[in-house]
């Protein structure tokens, strides 16, 4: 497998490479990164203008500027991938895009994990209830709370769970659930009963958004896997055998049932922490929603580039970490 | 039996932990044990300090307002107000009168005024603060990057008496508007601790070494403050938080905490008001269905009223048909404004007013209406035409044509937003109505695209300030970068130039208007309205409102705010 996984990460660098050719390419195209600038009132001397052109390395043609956002050779310092600097930004000189976007990963783990988790778990206990209980009331219920889940704009649904917040915290007369921010500030200073509610106010609302917008597919999946094991001979020959209904379904049935789905979770996150840019728009979580946003908003070529190789990355290395995975649950597969 | 035990066991946990936690959530609101506000800044400041260009935006002076002191602003009524917390007296204009000499003036400091350290504030400070926002060509600063020039190049010598700044102008210069020199709108919104700079080691007489000085001050959370209130938690990502500058000299601030929350989303305004999250915001954009969520909530004040940002349609002259006077004029005929506004703000809005003065208010004292005295902006479809047939242009049916050769199409451009779009479809079936063809294109590179003249007619918008005297400069001088459209007119240059450089107001604001009548002549930018701003607050807060003519808004007192007894 070791053997594979290099294999595999090899193969990725063209990819990579051509990923960010691309990505240098567009961004590069669609803007000048001055134009704020340019438009100021009162209108900034050319000198302050031409400063800024060489720090942003604007003065050179594009060949050049690709060539020192891979390596650096010839820049001032602050920009090469390969020396893990990503470049200077135009929302500040000393604006450092690579910890910003550290940082901002961490508030969005932290926000997609916990929904991942609760999503997962309820697309795989869905799924199940569905499968077992087939063209049944049930299913028929859950299939409609799943489509209609799948149908929700994101910013409408969470805009409908502020409104409910609000009004539980009013129907109870205090503010149990918050609308906006992650709550970090809040969190200082407090003990940890403190912190496991302040916790609670802040990432509650987000993360019942995130979590019902993301299980209605893997429900979808999982329904459909857990009916094709149940169909299977295997079950057929353990139910047969007089095992326990409870055993035939937990022991042979759903952890073969679980494969797709666990392959289908871990490219789902890539998608998903590119996809909560709403989710932390509208509950104002500053992690690479907003990064990339505010990145759009300032005309920041950089910065760009750093949210989109990052996506990158994390696509490549999730479909890596699929395929592994397969070989991890089914016996069946190995990697030479 | 067991089943239903532990579903019970599991439900009975449950509601205990949403017990616990709605008990613990009620006692953790801290504004009930401090006297809190918590006011929205719109935007992410993305910096420390407000001089440069990257930090210069509203939401980084938002941040700083009360921290970085300044010799005065325009209070919501429009009248000016030094303030007398940080001048000993209004600034002197020593000078004048060119012939007399050059042109003086002096600034000196109120005796009480210190930094939060403690280190009283001298004319230094003021000094050095002009180095810093002066152009790098003036050599002052070689990395400094200011958004404007405070100074354009017009000073000869500076002189530092203790509190005192006496400024001096090269021979033959003046500045109509020198009192605003550490105003709310100068480039740093205010004035700097100097003496911070030598604290750090670094001379403020080195270029080079005054550069280091400014990037520190851009990129360092201040502690230091010379207001009402200090910083003392924050970055530049989520909030800043503002308790009392316990060394401040001037009357005692009425709150203990100021928490501003950056707030990008106007759309969950709304929720988080009616949550008790926030106090207050002064948006910098209009958002109808936020404005009407607003006035529903009880305990809400919002106002809404006319901004500084004004829209207005730009012809460029550089395009072969449009370098025709005539067709300009009946291009602006045929655009009806008011049928615009209507649409845009009829229902948001109705008080809504049409600008008919590129540079003045209509509550100036300088105001002349320019735009009312001709047919532009009223969509006069016959006028237009006749303004068309006596210059040889022919409809022929649907199209306008010129000796034959049909006029257009033309690219009409503007910014994707909704009141944009809006505006520009009715300009489209404006024009439509003279027979002349305009496609409509978004620009997603507003700044690029009106740089390099990509478009035959683009709306967007300038942001208006009280200051003037350099305005008809930046927008129709025949060399400003801001001339988008290269207009050139001789007659302009000279009344823009002698606006730039007018020894007092009522002068700048004469050959300001007289540009403005030139330009309205030539038909070349038609001005909308002003676009609407709103503010909400809540009821639990005192000494609040809007600032219209301060990019501070709101927080343009921060020192008076108080909670509502």
């Amino acid at each position: 497998m070791l053997v594979y996984t290099v294999r595999r990460l090899l193969g990725a660098v063209p990819v990579l490479v051509l990923a960010s050719i691309l990505t240098f390419v567009l961004i590069d195209v669609s803007g000048d990164p001055l134009a704020d600038l340019r438009l100021q009132q009162p209108p900034p001397d050319p000198s302050v203008i031409q400063l800024q052109e060489e720090r942003l390395y604007l003065d050179r043609s594009m060949a050049e500027r690709y060539w020192l956002w891979v390596t650096g050779i010839g820049g001032n310092g602050d920009i090469g991938l390969l020396q893990g600097e990503f470049g200077p930004s135009t929302q500040s000189t000393t604006y450092d895009i690579g910890a910003n976007i550290a940082e901002r990963l961490g508030v969005t783990l932290r926000l997609v994990g916990a929904a991942m988790v609760l999503a997962f778990g309820l697309a795989v206990l869905t799924g199940v209830v569905s499968a077992m209980r087939q063209y049944s009331k049930v299913d028929y219920t859950l299939t409609f709370i799943g489509f209609l889940a799948l149908a929700m704009p994101t910013f409408w649904f969470a805009g409908i769970m502020q409104s409910a917040g609000v009004g539980f915290n009013e129907l109870v007369g205090t503010q149990v659930f918050a609308t906006i921010g992650d709550g970090t500030y809040q969190a200082q200073g407090q003990d940890l009963w403190g912190r496991i509610t302040n916790a609670f106010a802040y990432m509650t609302l987000p993360t019942i958004v995130l979590m019902l917008t993301t299980f209605a597919s893997w429900s979808r999946y999982q329904r459909t896997s857990m009916l094709e094991v149940l169909n299977s001979d295997y079950v057929r020959l353990a139910r047969a055998k007089g095992l326990p209904e409870r055993v035939v379904i937990r022991r042979h049935a759903l952890r073969t049932a679980l494969i797709p789905l666990t392959t289908v979770t871990a490219v789902g996150m890539a998608a998903i922490i590119d996809g909560t840019v709403l989710t932390e728009r509208v509950f104002q979580w500053r992690g690479l929603g907003e990064f990339f946003i505010a990145a759009v908003d300032s005309n920041d070529s950089y910065a760009l580039m750093a949210w989109l190789m990052l996506s990158g990355t994390t696509v490549i290395v999730a479909n890596l970490i699929a395929d592994l995975l397969y070989g991890v649950l089914d016996p069946r597969i190995r990697y030479e | 039996m067991h089943r239903s035990r532990k579903t019970l066991a599991l439900a009975a946990a449950g509601t205990s932990a949403m017990m616990a936690l709605t008990a613990c959530a009620g006692g953790a609101d801290p504004a009930e044990e401090v006297r809190q506000i918590t006011w929205v800044i719109n935007n992410v400041p993305s910096q420390w300090a407000s001089t440069s260009g990257a930090g210069g935006s509203v939401y980084t002076v938002q941040m700083l307002s009360g921290v970085v002191p300044n010799t005065g602003t325009y209070l919501p009524n429009g009248e000016y107000e030094f303030n007398m917390d940080v001048l000993a007296e209004e600034p002197v204009l020593i000078n004048g009168d060119l012939d007399e000499g050059p042109f003086q003036y002096s600034f000196t400091l109120h005796e009480d005024a210190v930094w939060n350290d403690g280190t009283p504030m001298t004319a230094e400070d003021l000094r050095v603060t002009v180095m810093m926002t002066a152009s790098p060509s003036e050599g002052y600063c070689t990395t400094c990057d200011p958004r404007g020039s405070a100074t354009e190049d017009m000073i000869d010598t500076m002189e530092v008496d203790g509190k005192t700044l006496t400024v001096t102008l090269k021979e033959g210069m003046a500045d109509p508007e020198w009192t605003s020199l550490f105003d709310f709108a100068s480039a740093g919104a205010g004035f700097y601790p100097s003496h911070l700079a030598e604290e750090n080691g670094w001379d403020v007489e080195d270029p080079d070494q005054l550069g280091e000085f400014y990037t520190w001050l851009h990129d360092t959370r201040p502690e230091w403050s010379g207001g009402p209130f200090q910083i003392v938690d924050g970055d530049l990502t989520n909030q800043v938080v503002k308790e009392p500058n316990p060394e401040w000299w001037g009357a005692e601030t009425q709150v203990d905490r100021i928490i501003h929350p950056f707030n990008t989303e106007e759309g969950t305004f709304v929720t988080a008001f009616a949550n008790g999250e926030i106090d207050g915001a002064n948006p910098a954009q209009y958002s109808e269905d936020v404005i009407l969520g607003l006035q529903d909530l009880p305990g809400a004040t919002v106002t809404v009223a006319e901004g500084s940002t004004w829209e207005h349609i730009d012809l460029n002259t550089e395009n072969e048909w449009l370098a025709d006077v005539e067709l300009r004029r009946a291009i602006f005929t045929a655009i009806d404004r008011a049928d615009i506004a209507e649409r845009l703000y009829g229902t948001g809005y109705p008080d809504y007013e049409l600008k008919n003065n590129h540079i003045f208010n209509s509550d100036s004292e300088y105001y002349t209406d320019y735009i009312g005295e001709t047919a532009q902006g009223t969509g006069d479809t016959e006028a237009a035409i006749e303004i068309l047939e006596e210059a040889g242009y022919e409809l022929d049916g649907d199209t306008l044509t010129l000796d034959g050769e049909q006029v257009g199409p033309l690219r009409l451009r503007t910014t994707d937003t909704d009141i944009r779009s809006t505006s520009v479809q009715l300009v489209q079936s404006h024009l439509a109505a003279i027979g002349i063809e305009a496609n409509i294109e978004m620009s997603d590179d507003l700044g690029g695209d009106l740089t390099e003249a990509d478009y035959d007619i683009f709306q967007f918008g300038w942001s208006g300030s009280p200051y003037f005297a350099g305005s008809a400069h930046q927008f129709w001088h025949s060399e400003s970068g801001s001339n988008f459209g290269s207009i050139s007119n001789e007659d302009i240059d000279a009344a823009a130039e002698a606006a730039n450089s007018a020894p007092t107001l009522d002068e700048a604001a004469e050959y300001s208007n007289e540009a403005v009548e030139l330009v309205v002549q030539e038909a070349y930018v038609l001005p909308i309205l002003a676009d609407p701003n709103y503010f909400f607050a809540s009821d639990r807060v005192a000494g609040i409102e809007d600032n219209l003519f301060s990019s501070f808004r709101a927080t343009y007192n921060i020192g008076e705010w108080a909670l509502a007894e």
